[in-house]
This record gives structure tokens, C-alpha cells and sequence, in this order.
């Protein structure tokens, strides 16, 4: 059992977070691949936590980033949705709640491994729910 | 999204506001800024009659590269948008051929700036430019889905990117895979 009293092993129904830090990340109506694609260190930060409460997502999502960062919205999307891409969810805490979307592809060519990559965002974001800090 | 262009309207609409006004302040400042705002509209006005809903395009991508020139502009740990890639961006963008919709630009988090034409949730074809001249590209149109990475010289949109671009905007028979 980890800190925040979610067990270790990350279970398929659950549902993960994707905080939208960019306003060029989302369109009117849906997630872009780019809110998914790794950073340098090769993992997608994400959080355990739905939709609903809309206020502990919102909350959550100060605790991590800081109650000054700018968050535009969140994008949802089941645990499942990622395994199906091969790609792995693991718990990563503190901060509580914290999790590592991992095992994106690696390749020694840098602008394969991005096309790569790119496509298994495109789908992970078509399967995922906008949720707008406005709305 | 839609607020670089509302920004850019606004100000467009303020220099032509200021450029237009007749008024009685004849000071030298006043006569300068007319003469400012007269050649900011002017220039406005050009760049659109060349370049078109291009040049919203380039304003937006210049908008996101200042928007990501630090390190970790997502609060974690992206890589910044280096000019060299802003530069292909737009060259790609000014490639594009006029009967083609233009796309929607976002900031990768590995420093790439990527250009999606979304034509519903699950037909989307993306291309990420990056600081080499090869383009990584990826999409999804229904169950079918796919990448590859193209050579682009600054000049041609690579056939096969283009055929990929029309097939999601289309939903046409156009035939494109990996090489």
C-alpha cells in the first residue's frame, strides 16, 4: 500500500490523469497526441484519478504543479487504454497519486522513435476524455 | 487555438483605428504614432495577401515557440522549442499547398512542434518537425494506423506526408503506408 492508501500495482479500470499544461494541447472538443508524448526522461506523467470529483482532480493537479501553474484542463483515459499499447502505468509516488506512463518505443534513430511514439499518443489521446478547468 | 488570432485581430484593429483617425492632435508624437500604426496595418495587410491563413499559422507557431523558449515550459521536463525548428516549421507551413486546410500546431514535449490536421477523434494524421530535416509522422484513421519519417529540403512537402494529409482530410482512396 503506497502513502496515499492506493495499492502499489495499477489496475486496469482505473482511471489515469494527463494535466494539460499547454493550451495547444486540446482543441475545442479533444486531446491532442502531444499531451501524451514522453519528455526527455521517457515516461508521461500522470495522475490516479478520474473525472469526478471534478475538485480533487483540480486540487490534485495544484498539489502537484504548484497553486500558481497555469492548468488549461486534464486529459482522462483507463488504464487499460495504455496496456493495449503496450505501453506500461506504474505508481511513482510522492507525490501521492503520482504515476509514470513508461516503456515508450526507444530507437536508435531519434525521428523514428518520435513517429513511434507519435502514434501510440494519437491513439491513447483519440481513447481519452477533455476535461477543461473552465467548464 | 483561437487566441493568438484574436490577439492578433485586436491589434490589427487598434493600429487601423489609430491609422484612420482624423482627430485634431497634431503634436509630433501623435503624427508618429499614425505614421507607425499606418505602417504596421500596411504590413499586416501584405503579409495576409501573400501568405493567407498562412501567416495565422506562422503567428501562432511563433506565439508557441515563445510560449516554450525555457526549458520545462510544461512543469516538468520538456525540452524548449529551439528557432532551427521554428524555422523548418514554417518553411513546411509556406510548402503547403494553398488547397490543403492548414493545420493545428502544438508544442511536444521533446522540443518538436507538431502539426495535426484532425479531421474527427480517431482520423488525425500528425507530423512532428524537428531540428533535422527529417520529418517524423504518425495517424489514425479508424483501426488503421501507422508512422514513418520523411526528408524534407525546406521546399516540397514529401509525397508521401502529402498523401497521408489528404487521406485524413478527404477520407479518400488515396493509398498510403510506411515505405
Amino acid at each position: 500500500m503506497l502513502l496515499s492508501g492506493l495499492p502499489d500495482s495499477v489496475g486496469d479500470d482505473e482511471d489515469i490523469t494527463r494535466v494539460l499544461r499547454s493550451s495547444s494541447h486540446f482543441t475545442a472538443s479533444y486531446v491532442k497526441a502531444s499531451a501524451f508524448m514522453p519528455a526527455n526522461d521517457e515516461a508521461t506523467s500522470v495522475f490516479r484519478h478520474g473525472a469526478e470529483p471534478r475538485e480533487d482532480l483540480w486540487r490534485i493537479a495544484r498539489e502537484l504543479f504548484g497553486p500558481d501553474a497555469r492548468i488549461y484542463g486534464a486529459a482522462v483515459c483507463k488504464v487499460r487504454c495504455i496496456r493495449e499499447q503496450r505501453l506500461e502505468v506504474v505508481a511513482d509516488e510522492p507525490p501521492p497519486r503520482h504515476a509514470n506512463i513508461i516503456g515508450w518505443p526507444m530507437n536508435v534513430d531519434p525521428e523514428m522513435q518520435r513517429a513511434q511514439q507519435k502514434e501510440l499518443a494519437l491513439v491513447i489521446a483519440s481513447r481519452s476524455t477533455l476535461m477543461r478547468t473552465n467548464e | 487555438m483561437s487566441e493568438p488570432i484574436s490577439i492578433a485581430v485586436a491589434g490589427y484593429v487598434m493600429a487601423l483605428n489609430l491609422a484612420m483617425r482624423t482627430g485634431s492632435g497634431v503634436s509630433a508624437e501623435a503624427q508618429a504614432v499614425r505614421r507607425s500604426a499606418c505602417a504596421l496595418v500596411d504590413s499586416l495587410e501584405k503579409s495576409i495577401t501573400l501568405f493567407g491563413p498562412k501567416s495565422i499559422v506562422i503567428s501562432e507557431i511563433h506565439d508557441l515557440a515563445a510560449d516554450c523558449i525555457d526549458p520545462a515550459w510544461d512543469g516538468e521536463e520538456a525540452t524548449a522549442i529551439y528557432p532551427i525548428v521554428v524555422e523548418r516549421a514554417i518553411n513546411f507551413i509556406r510548402a503547403l499547398p494553398n488547397d490543403v486546410r492548414l493545420p493545428q500546431v502544438a508544442a511536444d514535449p521533446d522540443g518538436a512542434l507538431s502539426l495535426d490536421w484532425i479531421s474527427s477523434r480517431t482520423r488525425v494524421f500528425s507530423v512532428s518537425v524537428g531540428s533535422t530535416n527529417r520529418l517524423a509522422y504518425a495517424w489514425i484513421d479508424g483501426t488503421d494506423r501507422g508512422h514513418a519519417v520523411a526528408r524534407f529540403d525546406g521546399t516540397a512537402i514529401p509525397g508521401l506526408i502529402m498523401d497521408g494529409i489528404r487521406q485524413v482530410e478527404d477520407g479518400g482512396d488515396v493509398a498510403f503506408r510506411t515505405a
